[in-house]
């Protein structure tokens, strides 16, 4: 009996180990996708930083960053990403809340309009906007013919409308994980809080609100991080006068093929959002946002 | 007359027959050539104007690629040596730039003759091929109806031409105009005092609503009436007016910029490459250019060769009566002071 | 404990609805509990009635089950109750007032959710004192009362606990602690034991009744478990398809189902068909003793609870209705066993007996007769629908 048994864990154990050997060389093609597409290169763009235009070793790069016109880059970017973040709020809570509270089929049919932006071209978009807001555009031609206003208004090639541009195509990635965490909200909730005595208002602001705060910060974040490295549309609707850090990247290795200044401005790009998504791990806890629910 | 009809046919027919069996072993002999310009209806106006006739001429295959982004699509090929194209069509900034950069291979001046191409065009690396120019226009739709301004005095006046302005997010070009935004004449304009015309532009900033950053830009921004007037490829202009937009635009006190041909450093065929540029630049093939674009030819020596009649020439951004009322960049004045003029001019826009 | 002793001889009189509420209420001397009254109260998604004209009056203090299936309307009649559901018609009263249009927040009723419905971004003190804070209870008053409630459940020490610190049955008792803290009129519960497993749920089932007894707060309870509502019920009403179909105390409710359908949904039983003629009941040849009440209608159905059946040797048994049949199944339970018997053309009946030596051993081989004798007090009959 216990000869026999000892020769059963053996095998039992070579499957075991057979069966964990398999797994990962499964998983082997993407460990080496991963670090072939995003470690390398990311260590290179590092390295690369480190070069000036001469291709000597220094920190000229770093130190140039220091620049006015990088801060003030730097500013715009920042002040670009939190109006954009606030308004995608503003108009982005609301709607995922009502996509929440709808029956699921309605809500369905609701969602693809929500997520219809992602499949038309965003410089298809950003030119359309363009055509809406512009002096003689569709929106103060009707202002104008209402009687709202004498003069049009400048609604375009301002930061006005890079970030109307922007919101309107940041609106899903706010929305989408917003509502998923409204919708894991057990309706129980709020009747317990009705119940208990909460009005509408009370039962929104002490239960439902603080609940859904998860997906808000999942989406604000994405939102902000994605403002942070976002080209076409200010590049469009910015007039040339809405200069964000994405734009300096570009004109570094267009206008001057300077790799290293570029480098060293996207390793600046990384570390940015790191601190922010440090941040706001600080402050809200990275690990309640994603895949740990409640 | 039927029987000379038809022996003049059978000539002709022998004739053919002849060019086409020699073209055929000339191309195979001497190989072919990869000409890269902008693409679209520009190109296609080059190669029927220069290209092919050129590679008729010299009996080889001429095939031809577009551009991507300019000077970073031969920055890519040169510094992965792996050059595929031998003559390349880029603006004569960045051609100032790849010669920096050391990405072009010397032209040979004893193959191409640069006479009747304006010094300003003409460089170790590189040399003119067509100009183009940026001039001043303005919406008639507006509250100045057809007296819109006609200087860059007058587009400077906002009292006088009150209204939202566009001028390009170029620093070369842009700087030049406003060189002439207090009245010097054009032949006065070099060299800039580069202060003075930054101040300028520090004044008109107000009122400049937005930088456009390509043609198609500058286009809609006039044509959909969101600036009143502004600074526009005369090409692009040309195209607005005979689309019937109410655009109206004026030759005098532009800023004429060219477009070069280089020869990217490691191309497979350099000589054939000096010769075919030769051909583009020559004034017979030049004076072609006209019939097919709003580009001007580079060699001036063109409007001797009798192509051209005189209206024809009046309507050619480079014919002799329009260049004297405009001023050339000079980018061989530009090159040493590119990249802090570059910085200044990022720093500008920012503030 | 009151039911049991309760004699048999009182199980049919009848008692009327509430009747049972009052004793209970002066027992506890509790005055907030109020009575509930529903009155004609229908609700429709569609062609589906959900609720088809349902009547109930529940006595203050009173301890009331809704029993069904699911989709009997059970839950949907709580949801209306709590104002979380519109009817289509019909009045909620409680103390004499209509509330069917009073938002579900001004109802003050405590409500133990299904799922508990604990907020989780709240700690378990945070939690029971949520009602309490609304009421602008001041912090002293508030802990206090936290504290109370919470001791009352037995969990006075969990406080400071987060709920995904707590375990099923501290969930359960925390979400109860909730519900009574603001001492409600009305406590309703929807299935509040449903998520834990069969030892937790046979013991708070007592625990809730006892802290029904102290408090004597008017409850209404709505479950799918049957043994569950007779266990804690003063009376139970059961729905079926938006209706209540009999209402009435768990004894009574299981020793004289009013229909087939009660017969069949609480407990076990077996049906044999009845032939009345001329005020005597028969099954076949058999006359039935029926101790003294028989409905007049001529088609019925015996009900025979498997318990109920007593297994007969070859004595006589006179006083009981005697069946007897051949045993064709017999399946062994640990404390009890039962036996299947065919009667003769195709009907069968289920008896249960206790695994006694002496029982086991009376028992004939497969495929051998048997007899069985029913008590005339245990002979019900009910409608043939």
């Amino acid at each position: 009996m216990i000869f026999s048994g000892d020769i059963n864990a053996a095998s039992l154990a070579r499957d075991g180990r057979r069966e964990f050997y398999g797994m990962a060389a499964l998983c082997l093609p993407s460990f080496i996708l991963v670090f072939i597409l995003l470690i390398l290169p990311i260590g290179w763009l590092f390295w690369m930083s480190l070069f000036n235009a001469d291709g000597a070793f220094s920190a000229e790069n770093y130190v140039r960053l220091f620049d006015s016109t990088y801060t003030s880059t730097l500013v715009t970017t920042f002040q670009v990403g939190f109006l954009v973040t606030v308004i995608s709020v503003v108009l982005g809570y609301p709607l995922a809340y009502m996509l929440s509270q709808l029956p699921p089929r309605l809500a369905g049919l609701c969602t693809i309009f929500v997520v219809l932006p992602f499949w038309t071209s965003t410089l298809v978009r950003t030119y359309a906007w363009m055509l809406l807001l512009q002096r003689k555009g569709i929106i103060n031609s009707a202002l104008i013919s209402l009687g709202l206003i004498a003069d049009p208004i400048r609604m375009v090639n301002n930061m006005t409308g890079t970030v109307i541009g922007m919101v309107h195509i940041m609106l899903p990635f706010l929305v989408l994980p917003l509502y998923g965490v409204m919708k894991s909200i057990s309706p129980d909730y709020v009747r317990a809080a009705a119940n208990l005595g909460a009005g509408p208002t009370r039962a929104f602001w002490t239960i439902f609100l603080p609940q859904s705060l998860p997906g808000l910060t999942a989406g604000m974040l994405l939102v902000f991080v994605l403002c942070l490295g976002f080209y076409v549309t200010p590049a469009l609707l910015g007039g040339g006068r809405v200069i964000m850090w994405s734009m300096m990247i570009d004109s570094s290795i267009r206008l001057y093929a300077n790799w290293g200044a570029a480098s060293a401005l996207g390793v600046a790009l990384l570390v940015m959002t790191f601190c922010v998504l440090w941040l706001v791990n600080r402050l809200f806890g990275l690990k309640r946002l994603y895949g740990e629910s409640r | 007359m039927i029987s000379g009809k038809r022996h003049g046919q059978l000539v002709s027919l022998l004739a053919l027959g002849l060019v086409t069996g020699f073209a055929s072993t000339a191309a195979m002999a001497e190989d072919s050539i990869t000409v890269t310009s902008y693409g679209g209806t520009y190109q296609e106006a080059e190669s029927k104007a220069m290209f092919q006739p050129a590679a008729k001429e010299l009996g080889i295959t001429i095939k031809e690629d577009n551009l991507a982004d300019g000077l970073p699509d031969v920055r890519l090929q040169v510094q992965g040596h792996a050059v595929k194209w031998d003559v390349v069509e880029l603006s004569a900034e960045e051609c100032v730039r790849g010669t920096q950069e050391g990405l072009f291979e010397k032209l040979d001046y004893s193959v191409i003759d640069p006479s009747g191409i304006d010094k300003k065009l003409v460089a170790d690396n590189w040399i003119g091929v067509t100009f183009y120019a940026v001039v001043l226009a303005y919406n008639k739709s507006g509250k100045l109806g057809e007296n819109g301004p006609k200087t860059w005095a007058d587009f400077w006046d906002v009292t006088k031409f009150p209204g939202a302005r566009t001028l390009g997010n170029y620093a070369t070009e842009s700087l030049t105009l406003a060189a002439m935004a207090d009245g010097t004449p054009p032949d006065k304009v070099y060299p800039i005092d580069l202060d003075k015309a930054f101040k300028k532009l520090e004044e008109i900033k107000p009122h400049v609503t937005s930088w456009w950053s390509s043609g198609g830009q500058v286009m809609n921004l006039l044509k959909d009436d969101e600036v009143d007037m502004g600074s526009i490829w005369n090409g692009r202009a040309n195209t607005l007016v005979k689309s019937g937009a109410p655009i109206s635009y004026t030759v005098s006190g532009g800023v004429l910029n060219a477009d070069c041909l280089v020869i990217p450093k490691g191309a497979k065929n350099v000589t054939l490459a000096q010769k075919a540029i030769a051909k583009f630049i020559s004034p017979e093939l030049q004076a072609n250019l006209p019939k097919y674009s709003a580009n001007g030819p580079a060699n001036l020596k063109a409007f001797d060769t009798g192509k051209l009649t005189a209206e024809e020439a009046a309507d050619v951004i480079s014919s002799p009566q329009n260049i004297k009322k405009q001023v050339i960049l000079d980018f061989n004045w530009w090159a040493p002071l590119l990249p802090d003029v570059q910085k200044r001019w990022q720093a500008f826009l920012q503030e | 404990m009151q039911i049991e002793t309760k004699s048999l001889a009182e199980v049919p009189s009848p008692p009327p609805g509430g009747d049972r509420g009052k004793p209970m209420s002066q027992r506890t001397g509790d005055m907030r509990s109020q009575p509930l009254t529903i009155k004609n109260v229908a609700k429709a998604y569609g062609q589906l009635k959900v609720l088809d004209d349902v009547n109930l009056d529940v006595g203050s203090g009173e301890f009331l089950t809704l029993l069904g299936a699911s989709g009997s309307g059970k839950t949907t009649l709580l949801m209306v109750i709590a104002g979380f559901a519109r009817p289509d018609s019909g009045a909620v009263m409680v103390g004499g007032t209509d509330i069917v249009r009073t938002p579900a927040h001004k109802r003050n009723m405590g409500m133990v959710f299904q799922s508990y419905a604990l907020f989780p971004h709240m700690n378990v003190a945070a939690n029971v004192g949520y009602p309490l804070r609304l009421r602008g209870a001041g912090r002293v008053e508030i802990a206090d009362r936290v504290a109370r409630a919470l001791d009352l459940v037995q969990l006075g020490h969990l406080g400071e606990r987060r709920i995904d610190q707590l375990s099923g049955g501290q969930r359960q008792r925390i979400a109860l602690a909730r519900a009574i803290v603001f001492e409600p009129r009305i406590l309703l519960m929807d299935e509040p034991l449903s998520a834990l497993d069969k030892k937790l749920r046979e013991h708070m089932q007592i625990e809730i009744r006892r802290l029904h007894e102290k408090l004597g707060m008017t409850t209404i309870y709505v479950t799918h478990d049957q043994r569950e509502a007779l266990t804690m019920s003063d009376r139970i009403a059961i729905m079926d398809r938006g209706r209540i179909v009999q209402i009435d105390e768990p004894r009574r409710l299981y020793e004289r189902p009013a229909s087939r359908f009660v017969a069949d949904f609480i407990g076990e039983s077996s049906f044999l068909p009845i032939i009345v003629e001329a005020g005597i009941a028969r099954f076949g040849d058999l006359v039935l003793k029926t101790g003294g009440r028989l409905d007049t209608a001529p088609r019925q159905l015996l009900v025979l609870r498997p318990e109920k059946l007593e297994i007969l040797g070859s004595e006589q048994a006179p006083g009981l209705n005697v069946l007897s049949g051949i045993l064709t199944e017999l399946i062994y339970q640990g404390e009890s066993f039962l036996c299947q018997i065919a009667l003769g053309e195709g009907h069968t009946v289920v008896v249960r007996g206790p695994t006694r030596r002496d029982t086991l051993a009376g028992l004939p081989e497969l495929g051998g007769s048997m007899r069985l004798g029913l008590h005339p007090e245990d002979t019900v009959l009910v409608p043939d629908a």
